[in-house]
């Protein structure tokens, strides 16, 4: 009896012992480039998970926009000081994967099978779920509800329509309102969706040879360039253009921003899945994933607390309260099955597309040159729109310029 | 009687007539060509004005709506309660006044001493001095970031202060100001019995004011509107500027130019009250000094 007790009170000290290690106080940073209109849903989840964790205080710190944020991660990186977590594109920490901790290690399968099957591979470092998706958002076709009735759903009827409603209002010999637009040089995005589509890649699998220029890359390039005469291009944001073209592929993130537009222009705004190519409608999945850092300026309990949080971010109810929020897209399965989105969803049909694309999607690829291939396919992409280089000669100039990056 | 005089002086007041008339017709031009650069030079000021009034909708419109249907007052509070903006504007106040002050100390020590002292390695030294400045700035950032973390400066007001004390352009300024007070200045103060740090105070800076005040200002606007350094250098809300506080209005996708315009708006209103006072200082040192 004596023995018993002794043994209870010996594994009630280390269940209470551990448990008061445990709620030892921490303290993390969570870096972000959240503008001030989500500050406070960002803060609400904040919340919500530190009153599940009294023990942990977050700091949310706001680093600007995300070329400051990137700069700053860059600096803290030589200099040492490098928060817990932080919002990162995936080609911001590609080339410093060594000194990421992979939060994957730390989750349950069931969490880690519920995130989008689009997502994994551009979170995933060698073999191993490293980073976790945040704040995505999903190429879609926005089009003007005046001009276009039935969204097109394969290229020959974009092409088809982009053709018609390209036109010349005052008849002084100039193009008044084309039938689509594009952003070149900020957005080689779009370049890259036609080469999904076309059933290409930058890449081969493993990464060893260019295959932008095989005849999956010659397909889509002819297919871009056959639009040029049709399409409205620019640099600037897509909303500040409205009126410019009867339909544009943009980030389903600026839909707040293009329907006040629209209500600007005067006409309604509708939203579809992209126009099929010959292997597919995939888009190309945009915005920031969470990384915790595994480095000596934080403690095991810091980068413990910070795979809470991401964890935490993950759940559905809070994936999904953020894209409801934010207007980014929920980024595990279970959130699209919540009671809380279909609510939503039935209430903004311009999601119905939007979530629909975000199943049928990919992501870029891992590579540590992404960056500067990124930049190739950019100043590539924008001069094959801008007519400076016929589109197969440019085709061929951006995959000799990645070859190199790959040497 | 009186023929060719009368003549003479009728063709002199016809002369003095059209020389008038020219001078007339010259200032009419130079008035309107005035207003027009004017109203260019002011027009962005007034769309941003105009447009810290609009709703969402009327700032995004497109070509632009000048004027707001309703006057939205509400957008002030409303741009400033997004971020603790009486915290900045004191970070701003007192970064830019202390970076100032002590910029313009040590300015004037180094550039009365290279337009004025003799002393060994003098020109390769400002020579020196001189090609830091075609070092570009982003180079910079990253290594002065880690000495400055290092140094524990990081999120203190002396890594957004003690780094800006010295400026190799206000130096190269004054210096060229200074270099022309005359030599027989320094002798009948010598000869006074005036030794040279009390003669730099009390004859060399009071003559130069106009281009102090304007390596002051310069400095000033410079510190004022610091954004990257600032952002780089602090983690915390208490140790942010103005320039930080007006990206919260922005991001990937778009900006809420309304409450940006309003913050704006609020965020330059010391610098033009400080304009204000001091443009006859500043346009004087900008004159003499031939800085364009």
């Amino acid at each position: 009896m004596l023995r018993r007790m002794m043994l209870v009170g010996l594994a009630a000290l280390v269940v209470f012992g551990m448990a008061a290690v445990a709620q030892e106080p921490v303290t993390i940073e969570f870096w972000h480039a959240m503008s001030s209109g989500h500050q406070p849903n960002l803060q609400k989840l904040v919340d919500d998970f530190t009153a599940e964790y009294p023990y942990i205080t977050v700091t949310l710190v706001y680093q600007g926009g995300y070329g400051t944020l990137q700069g700053k991660i860059d600096a803290a990186v030589v200099a040492g000081n490098l928060p817990a977590i932080a919002q990162v594109y995936e080609n911001w920490v590609t080339p410093i994967a060594p000194i990421l901790y992979p939060i994957g290690n730390f989750m349950t399968d069931a969490e880690k099978a519920d995130i989008l099957d689009g997502l994994v591979a551009s979170n995933t470092y060698n073999g191993v779920l490293t980073t976790v998706p945040f704040n995505k958002s999903i190429m879609v076709l926005y089009y003007n509800k005046s001009l276009v009735t039935t969204p097109p759903t394969t290229w020959a009827e974009f092409f088809e329509m982009s053709k018609a409603l390209t036109v010349d209002l005052d008849g002084d010999g100039k193009v008044d309102r084309y039938g689509t637009a594009f952003r070149p040089a900020a957005n080689p995005e779009q370049f890259l969706i036609f080469l999904e589509q076309a059933g290409g890649s930058i890449l081969n699998a493993d990464w060893t040879e260019v295959a932008l220029n095989n005849d999956a890359g010659k397909t889509a390039v002819e297919f871009v360039g056959s639009l040029i005469p049709y399409s409205y291009i620019t640099s600037e944001y897509m909303s500040d253009h409205i009126k410019d073209a009867a339909m544009f592929v943009d980030t389903s993130a600026g839909i707040g921003y293009n329907q006040k537009a629209a209500t600007n222009a005067g006409f309604e705004l509708g939203a579809a899945t992209l126009p099929a190519g010959p292997a597919n409608f995939n888009s190309m999945i945009q915005g920031t994933n969470l990384a915790v850092f595994n480095t000596d300026n934080l403690t095991q309990a810091q980068k413990d607390a910070a795979v809470l949080l991401a964890r935490f971010l993950l759940r559905a109810e809070n994936t999904v309260f953020w894209a409801e929020k934010s207007g980014y897209q929920p980024v595990t399965k279970s959130a699209y099955g919540t009671e809380a989105w279909l609510t939503y969803v039935g209430s903004h049909d311009f999601q119905v597309p939007m979530s629909e694309q975000m199943l049928n999607a990919f992501a870029q690829i891992l590579h540590p040159n992404y960056g500067d291939m990124r930049n190739v396919l950019s100043t590539g992409f924008e001069e094959i729109m801008r007519g400076v280089v016929p589109p197969l000669e440019g085709l061929e100039n951006m995959a000799a310029e990645i070859e190199a990056l790959l040497e | 009687m009186g023929g060719p005089n009368r003549e003479q002086s009728l063709t002199t007041t016809r002369t003095e007539a059209y020389y008038v008339a020219r001078r007339r017709a010259y200032r009419v031009l130079l008035y309107v060509l005035m207003f027009v650069g004017c109203a260019i030079m002011l027009l962005p000021f007034f769309w941003m004005v105009t447009t810290s009034f609009k709703t969402e909708l009327e700032a995004m419109r497109m070509p632009p709506q000048w004027i707001p249907r309703t006057w939205l007052w509400q957008n002030y509070p409303a741009a400033l309660a997004r971020a603790p903006f009486g915290r900045y504007f004191f970070n701003s106040f007192f970064v830019s006044i202390l970076s100032t002050a002590g910029e313009v100390f040590t300015t004037i020590l180094a550039a009365y001493a290279f337009a004025k002292m003799r002393f060994f390695g003098k020109n390769v030294l400002f020579a020196l001095l001189l090609g830091t400045m075609m070092i570009p700035g982003e180079m910079l950032l990253i290594p002065n970031y880690v000495s400055l973390v290092r140094l524990n400066w990081f999120d203190h007001y002396e890594g957004l202060i003690i780094p800006w004390l010295a400026s190799v352009f206000g130096i190269f300024l004054l210096r060229q100001f200074f270099r022309s007070l005359p030599d027989e200045l320094w002798d009948s103060a010598r000869i006074d019995g005036c030794r040279r740090f009390r003669y730099l105070w009390k004859v060399v800076v009071p003559l130069s004011k106009p281009a102090i005040l304007t390596v002051a200002l310069l400095k000033f606007l410079g510190s004022w509107n610091a954004y990257q350094w600032v952002l780089l250098m602090t983690n915390s809300q208490r140790m942010r500027t103005i320039p930080v506080g007006l990206t919260m209005f922005s991001s990937d996708i778009g900006t809420e130019y309304q409450l940006l315009m309003a913050a704006s708006v609020v965020a330059i209103l010391p610098i033009l009250i400080l304009f204000f006072f001091t443009q006859k200082q500043f346009i004087q040192g900008v004159a003499r000094t031939g800085i364009k």
